[in-house]
C-alpha cells in the first residue's frame, strides 16, 4: 500500500530529524565561550568568595564540562533519550522537572490559539475571497497586514496597558492564585488567557486568513471548476464541496509551521506577560548560561514542532488521495 | 428544414483591459441543427472557446456579453444569454441539456473526488435523487463509453486514469443526462493520435447512439473533417465562412480558409512546401474600419478591400461568406444565414 | 506593405500618413507585447497603489538611515540629566503677542504634591529653532565629516553656565536622550540589518537550493533533510539561544555582524526551498535541454538560464522575508539579547517599554512602534504589490 508506506517513511524521517536536531541543540547551547563553571566561579568571586584554580579544575570535572564536545553530547543524548536531561545548575533541579510544570500550561495555551486562530481565519478567508475586490475585502486585507506588522511583544505591553487602564489592575501571569478552585477562579483564568491568545494567535490568523485567501481564490481558477459549473453545480455547492476541500490540504500542510509559528509567539508573550510556560525559562537559563536547561526547552519545543508536522503529515494521508503527488510536492 | 437546437445571432463579448477595450468576439451568428456536427475551426485566439462558454453563461465576469442565444428547449425558445449567471434555472440546463467537455480531460476534475463521486453528482442534480439509481447510471455510461471494469473504476480518483480513459469518462459525465447539444471544445487536442481517432469514433457512435447535436470547437481540420457535417470558420471574433464540411473542403471562398486548408498536410499529395498564413493574429483592440484580414490576405484589392468589414453573404446553396472579393461594389444591408 | 505606384501626390501624401499611423499603432502593441518580464512588472506595480506609497515610504525611511546623523539634532551619546522622561517640546510661534517664528521654551522641572518630576515650560526666554545649526560631530557614510545639523535649537547665545536647550520632537528617555534623534541613529541598524541578512540568506539560498534542485538525487536527500531539521524549530527560541552565545564585550560592529548572520541563518532553509522548487520545475524545460546539449556548463546553464527565470518571484519572497528580520531584530534587541548599549535599534529603545508605569507615565516611548511598524507595514505592501506584479496570469 502506497499510504502505509508514505506513513512508515515520515516517522522515520521525523525520527532522523529529531536526532539531527538533538545534535544542532547541543552545539548551539554549547556555542557561547565559557561554560556554566565560569558563570559559577564568577558570581562566586562577585559574592566576595575566593576560588582557586585547583577548585575550578574540579568543579569542571565535577560537572563534566572539561570532557571534548562528541563526548559530552553523546552523554547528553543518550541522557535525552533515558530520560534524565540533566540538571538545572540554575534552579538546583532536574531538567525534566522544570519543564515539566511549564510544559502543560505551554501546550494548552498553543492548543487555544491554534483552536482561536483556524476557528476565525478560516471563516474570514472564505468571506474575502467570496468577496474579492469589494469593500470588506480590502478592510480585512489592510486589517491583516497591520496583524502581521506589530509585533508581539509590543501588542502584549499595549494590551497589559489598556488592560490596567480599564481593570485596574493589569491581566499578568495565567492561574489565579490558589489555582482554578471554583467557578470566580476559572472566570479570572479566562479573562487572563485573553490578552495572550489574542495577542499570539493574531499573526498567525492573519497570515493564514492571507495564505487561504489566496489558496481560494487560485482554486477558483482551475479548469474543473469550469468544467463542473458547466455540468450544473450551484457556486454554493463549488465553493463548499471543491474549492474548501481542496484548500482543507495545504491548511493541514500547514499545521506544523503554524504550530512553530505559534510557539515564537508565545515565547516572547509569555515573558512581556509573566506567563508559566516556557518562555521566561528559556530567556533565564541562556542569560544564566544554564546549558542543560535551555537545550531541554529548545529541545521539547522542536520536540512538538516535529510531532505536529507529522500529525499533519499523517491527516494528510489520510485526506489526500494522491500521496505521491504530496511527496513529489514537498 | 430541419430544426435548429441552437442560434446564436450577433454575440459579441468584450473585456475591459486597463489597456483598453479587448473585442475577442465581435458579432457572431450561427445555428446549430438537430443531430448535426458544427464545426467551429479557427487559430487560438480567434474567440471560439469564449464564444462557446458564453452560451452556457460560464465565461469570466469580466467579459461583457451581449448578442442572442436562442436555445430551444421542449419546443420552445429561450434566450440563454437573459438568465442570471447562477441562477437555477440556467443550472438546470447545463449539463442537463447541453453538456460541454474540454481540453484537458486531467485537469477537467476535482483530483480530491472519485469519478464516480463527480458523476453521480451530476445525476443527482438532473436525473433523480435515488443516490442508488444514480450509481446504476454512472455506470451503465461508463460502460457505455467503453470503460473497462466500470464498478471498480467508479470508486476510483482522477489521478488513476490515463488521459485517454478520463476523456472518456468526461465524455460519459456529459451524456449521462441525454443532453440536446454537446459542447466539446477541442477535446481531442491534449491527447495522442491514436486515442484521439478512438474518441472521435466514439463521439461519432454516441452521437447517432443519443441523438444530440454536437458543436465541435478545433483548430484541427483533419478533425473536422471526420466528425463535422457543417463547419464555420472564425477568425478574429468573427464567422468568416460557413458551409457544409464537402463545400469548405472542395470549393473554400474565404482567402483565410484557403490559408488553412493550404497548411493541412494531404497524405499522398505532392511534396510542395506546406503553405503557412502571414503573420500573427492581430490583437482584437482599437481595430482598423477595415477587412479584418486585409494586411494578412494574398488575394487582397486595394479598391475592393479597404473598406469596412464585409458581412457574411451566401455564395451557394449551404455556403456563406464574408470577403469583398465575392461581392458587387453596392454596399449591402446585414444579412440573416 | 501598401504599394502606391501611379497615384497622384496628395492621395500619396494622404496614403504615407496612413502608413506612419499604422506603424505606430503596430509599434505600440509590439511595445507591450515586447516588453521584458521586468518592464511589465514595473508597469502593473505603478498601478498598486498601496505599493508606490509604500516604496515612498521607505525611501524616505532610507534617506533618514543614511543621513541620520545630519537630521538628528543631536548625537549618539549626548545625554541631560535634567531631562531625564521629558515630554516632547511643544513648539511655539507666538511670544509675547508677538509671531518669532518656531521657538521652544526652557522646561524646568517641579514636583507634583505625589513627588513625581514634572515639566514646566518657562516662558521667560525664548530659544529660536533655527535650520543648520552647529551641534556635534558626525559622519555620513562613514566619511563625510561634518558638525551642521538639519535643525535644532540654536544654542549660541547661552548664557554661561547654564544647560544648553535641547529640541525633543519625540520627547526624551530615562537618560535625557533625544527619542527622535535616537530613532534616526537607531534605524540604522533596524533597517539596515535586514537588508544585510536577506543578501546573505539571498546568496545561501541560491547556492543550496539551487544545488538541491539542479543535481536532485542524494545531494538533494542531505540538503532536504538540514533544511527540515532548521524548519523544525521554533525560529524565536533558537534565536534567542544563538543570540545568548554573542559574546560579551565584543565591540559593536561585531555585534551587529553576529546579528545579521543569525538572522539570515535562520531565514535561508525556506528561501532554498523556494528556489529549488522553481529549479526542479525549470529544469525539465527544453531551452534548459538545449543549452546541456549545446554543451553550456553547469554553472552558465544555472547563471544565465535558470536563476533568471525566478528572479522575480524570487525577490518577492525576498522583500517578504524582511519584516520577519526586522521583527526578529526588534526581538532580540527588546530581550536584552540583540545590539547593546550604547548601539542603539529600535528594539533598545523599547526596551524602557517593558514596565507598565513607564508607558503609563512617557507615552512618548512609544513612538518607535510606530516606526518598527510602519516599516514592516511597508514591506509587506511593496512585496505583496511585486507578487501581483510578478504574476503573469493576471
Amino acid at each position: 500500500m502506497d499510504k502505509w508506506r508514505y506513513i512508515a517513511k515520515r516517522l522515520v524521517l521525523s525520527l532522523f530529524t529529531l536526532l539531527m536536531i538533538t545534535f544542532v541543540v547541543f552545539f548551539v547551547i554549547q556555542l557561547p565561550p565559557g561554560d556554566f563553571v565560569d558563570t559559577l566561579v564568577e558570581s562566586m568571586v562577585a559574592q566576595g568568595e575566593r576560588v582557586t584554580e585547583q577548585e575550578i579544575i574540579q568543579l569542571k570535572a565535577m560537572y563534566g564540562v572539561d570532557r571534548p564536545f562528541i563526548v559530552q553530547y553523546l552523554d547528553w543524548l543518550s541522557g535525552i533519550l533515558t530520560g534524565d536531561w540533566g540538571v538545572s545548575y540554575f534552579y538546583n533541579k532536574s531538567v525534566i522537572s522544570i519543564i515539566g510544570e511549564t510544559l502543560w500550561p505551554t501546550i494548552m495555551i498553543s492548543l487555544i490559539t491554534l483552536f482561536i486562530t483556524y476557528a476565525i481565519s478560516i471563516p474570514v478567508a472564505i468571506y474575502t475571497a467570496k468577496h474579492q475586490y469589494q469593500l470588506s475585502d480590502y478592510i480585512f486585507t489592510f486589517l491583516g497586514f497591520v496583524g502581521m506588522a506589530v509585533p508581539h511583544f509590543l501588542l502584549a505591553i499595549l494590551l497589559m496597558y489598556l488592560s490596567f487602564k480599564w481593570f485596574g489592575t493589569p491581566l499578568m501571569g495565567l492561574f489565579p492564585e490558589g489555582g482554578i478552585v471554583s467557578w470566580a477562579s476559572f472566570l479570572e483564568f479566562l479573562k487572563r488567557l485573553i490578552i495572550p491568545v489574542i495577542v499570539i494567535s493574531l499573526s498567525g490568523t492573519c497570515g493564514l486568513i492571507r495564505s487561504i485567501r489566496a489558496q481560494m481564490l487560485d482554486e477558483q481558477e482551475r479548469p474543473y471548476v469550469l468544467c463542473t459549473r458547466a455540468r450544473g453545480v450551484s457556486e454554493k455547492k463549488l465553493t463548499y464541496k471543491y474549492q474548501m476541500r481542496a484548500v482543507l490540504n495545504p491548511i493541514v500542510a500547514g499545521l506544523g509551521p503554524m504550530i512553530a509559528g505559534i510557539f515564537n509567539g508565545s515565547t516572547i508573550t509569555a515573558i512581556v506577560l509573566m506567563l508559566p510556560t516556557q518562555g521566561p525559562v528559556l530567556l533565564k537559563a541562556l542569560r544564566a548560561q544554564d546549558v542543560y536547561l535551555s537545550g531541554g526547552i529548545l529541545m521539547i519545543s522542536a520536540i512538538l514542532v516535529v510531532v505536529g508536522t507529522l500529525i499533519s503529515d499523517l491527516l494528510l494521508a489520510v485526506l489526500d488521495p494522491r500521496v505521491k503527488y504530496i511527496e513529489e510536492s514537498k | 428544414m430541419v430544426n435548429s437546437v441552437l442560434k446564436v445571432e450577433d454575440l459579441k463579448i468584450e473585456i475591459k483591459l486597463d489597456e483598453g477595450m479587448l473585442t475577442p468576439v465581435r458579432g457572431v451568428s450561427f445555428e446549430v441543427r438537430e443531430n448535426e456536427t458544427l464545426g467551429l475551426v479557427g487559430e487560438s485566439g480567434c474567440g471560439k472557446s469564449l464564444t462557446c462558454k458564453a452560451i452556457l453563461g460560464i465565461n469570466d465576469k469580466k467579459c461583457k456579453t451581449t448578442g442572442k442565444i436562442n436555445f430551444s428547449k421542449d419546443g420552445s425558445e429561450i434566450n440563454l444569454l437573459e438568465m442570471k449567471k447562477d441562477s437555477a434555472e440556467i443550472r438546470s440546463i447545463r449539463g442537463k441539456n447541453i453538456s460541454m467537455i474540454f481540453q484537458e480531460p486531467m485537469s477537467s476534475f476535482s483530483p480530491l473526488y472519485t469519478i464516480g463521486n463527480q458523476m453521480s453528482e451530476v445525476i443527482l442534480l438532473h436525473m433523480t435523487k435515488d443516490k442508488k439509481k444514480a450509481k446504476e447510471l454512472a455506470i451503465e455510461a461508463l460502460r457505455r463509453v467503453g470503460i473497462a471494469n466500470p464498478e471498480k473504476r467508479y470508486n476510483q480518483y482522477p489521478h488513476e486514469f490515463s488521459g485517454g480513459m478520463l476523456q472518456r469518462v468526461l465524455i460519459a459525465m456529459a451524456l449521462v443526462c441525454n443532453p440536446n447539444l454537446l459542447i466539446a471544445d477541442e477535446p481531442t487536442t491534449a491527447l495522442d493520435v491514436t486515442i484521439q481517432a478512438q474518441i472521435i469514433e466514439l463521439m461519432k457512435q454516441l452521437q447517432k447512439e443519443y441523438r444530440m447535436a454536437i458543436l465541435y470547437i478545433t483548430h484541427d481540420l483533419g478533425t473536422v473533417a471526420q466528425i463535422c457535417d457543417r463547419v464555420a470558420v472564425m477568425y478574429l471574433g468573427k464567422i468568416v465562412e460557413i458551409g457544409t464540411v464537402h463545400e469548405i473542403f472542395k470549393d473554400p471562398k474565404h482567402p483565410y480558409t484557403k490559408g488553412l486548408l493550404g497548411s493541412v498536410h494531404k497524405i499522398g499529395g505532392n511534396n510542395e512546401r506546406l503553405f503557412s498564413i502571414e503573420g500573427t493574429v492581430p490583437l482584437a483592440m482599437n481595430l482598423k474600419d477595415r477587412c479584418s484580414f486585409y494586411d494578412r490576405c494574398v488575394f487582397r484589392d486595394e479598391n475592393k478591400c479597404n473598406r469596412p468589414e464585409p458581412c457574411l453573404k451566401e455564395v451557394g446553396k449551404e455556403h456563406s461568406v464574408a470577403c469583398w472579393l465575392y461581392e458587387s461594389n453596392e454596399p449591402h444591408e446585414k444579412e440573416g444565414i | 506593405m501598401m504599394r502606391t505606384k501611379g497615384k497622384t501626390n496628395s492621395s500619396e501624401r494622404v496614403l504615407r500618413k496612413e502608413e506612419r499611423k499604422l506603424q505606430k499603432r503596430i509599434k505600440q502593441q509590439e511595445k507591450y507585447f515586447m516588453s521584458s518580464q521586468w518592464q511589465l512588472m514595473a508597469r502593473r506595480l505603478v498601478k498598486h497603489k498601496l505599493a508606490v506609497i509604500s516604496f515612498v515610504i521607505l525611501a524616505i525611511l532610507y534617506t533618514g538611515v543614511i543621513f541620520a546623523g545630519f537630521i538628528a539634532p543631536q548625537g549618539l551619546e549626548d545625554y541631560s540629566a535634567t531631562y531625564s522622561n521629558a515630554p516632547p517640546s511643544k513648539i511655539h510661534f507666538i511670544h509675547n503677542g508677538k509671531f518669532v517664528g518656531p521657538f521652544v521654551y526652557r522646561y524646568d522641572t517641579e514636583f507634583d504634591k505625589f513627588r513625581n518630576k514634572i515639566f514646566v515650560e518657562n516662558k521667560e526666554e525664548i530659544y529660536p529653532i533655527k535650520f543648520f545649526v552647529k551641534g556635534v560631530p558626525y559622519k555620513i557614510l562613514g566619511f563625510i565629516e561634518s558638525d551642521i545639523h538639519l535643525f535644532g535649537v540654536d544654542n549660541s547665545n547661552l548664557p554661561q553656565g547654564k544647560d544648553p536647550v535641547v529640541l525633543m520632537l519625540f520627547g526624551a528617555d530615562k537618560l535625557g536622550r533625544d527619542l527622535f534623534s535616537r530613532v534616526l541613529i537607531g534605524s540604522q541598524v533596524s533597517l539596515t540589518v535586514p537588508l544585510v541578512g536577506t543578501f546573505i540568506s539571498f546568496v545561501l539560498a541560491v547556492i543550496i537550493g539551487g544545488l538541491s534542485g539542479y543535481y536532485g538525487g542524494w545531494v538533494d536527500t542531505v540538503i532536504q533533510r538540514i533544511i527540515e531539521v532548521f524548519l523544525s524549530f521554533p525560529t524565536l527560541p533558537l534565536w534567542m539561544a544563538l543570540s545568548a552565545a554573542i559574546p560579551p564585550g565584543i565591540s559593536v560592529t561585531k555585534v551587529y555582524i553576529f546579528i545579521t548572520i543569525i538572522m539570515s541563518l535562520l531565514s535561508w532553509p525556506n528561501l532554498a526551498r523556494v528556489v529549488r522548487s522553481k529549479f526542479l520545475a525549470l529544469k525539465k524545460e527544453d531551452y534548459v535541454l538545449a543549452a546541456r546539449l549545446a554543451g553550456v556548463s553547469d554553472f552558465k546553464i544555472i547563471i544565465r538560464h535558470l536563476v533568471p527565470g525566478f528572479m522575480s518571484y524570487l525577490i518577492v519572497n525576498l522583500t517578504l522575508g524582511i519584516p520577519g528580520m526586522i521583527l526578529g531584530e526588534t526581538s532580540m534587541s527588546f530581550l536584552g539579547l540583540g545590539m547593546r548599549p550604547p548601539a542603539t535599534s529600535w528594539g533598545v529603545l523599547l526596551q524602557e517599554c517593558q514596565s507598565i508605569s513607564n508607558i503609563a507615565n512617557c507615552p512618548w516611548k512609544l513612538i518607535p512602534v510606530i516606526f518598527v511598524g510602519v516599516a514592516v507595514l511597508a514591506f509587506n505592501f511593496l512585496g505583496d504589490g511585486m507578487r501581483d506584479a510578478a504574476d503573469p496570469y493576471k
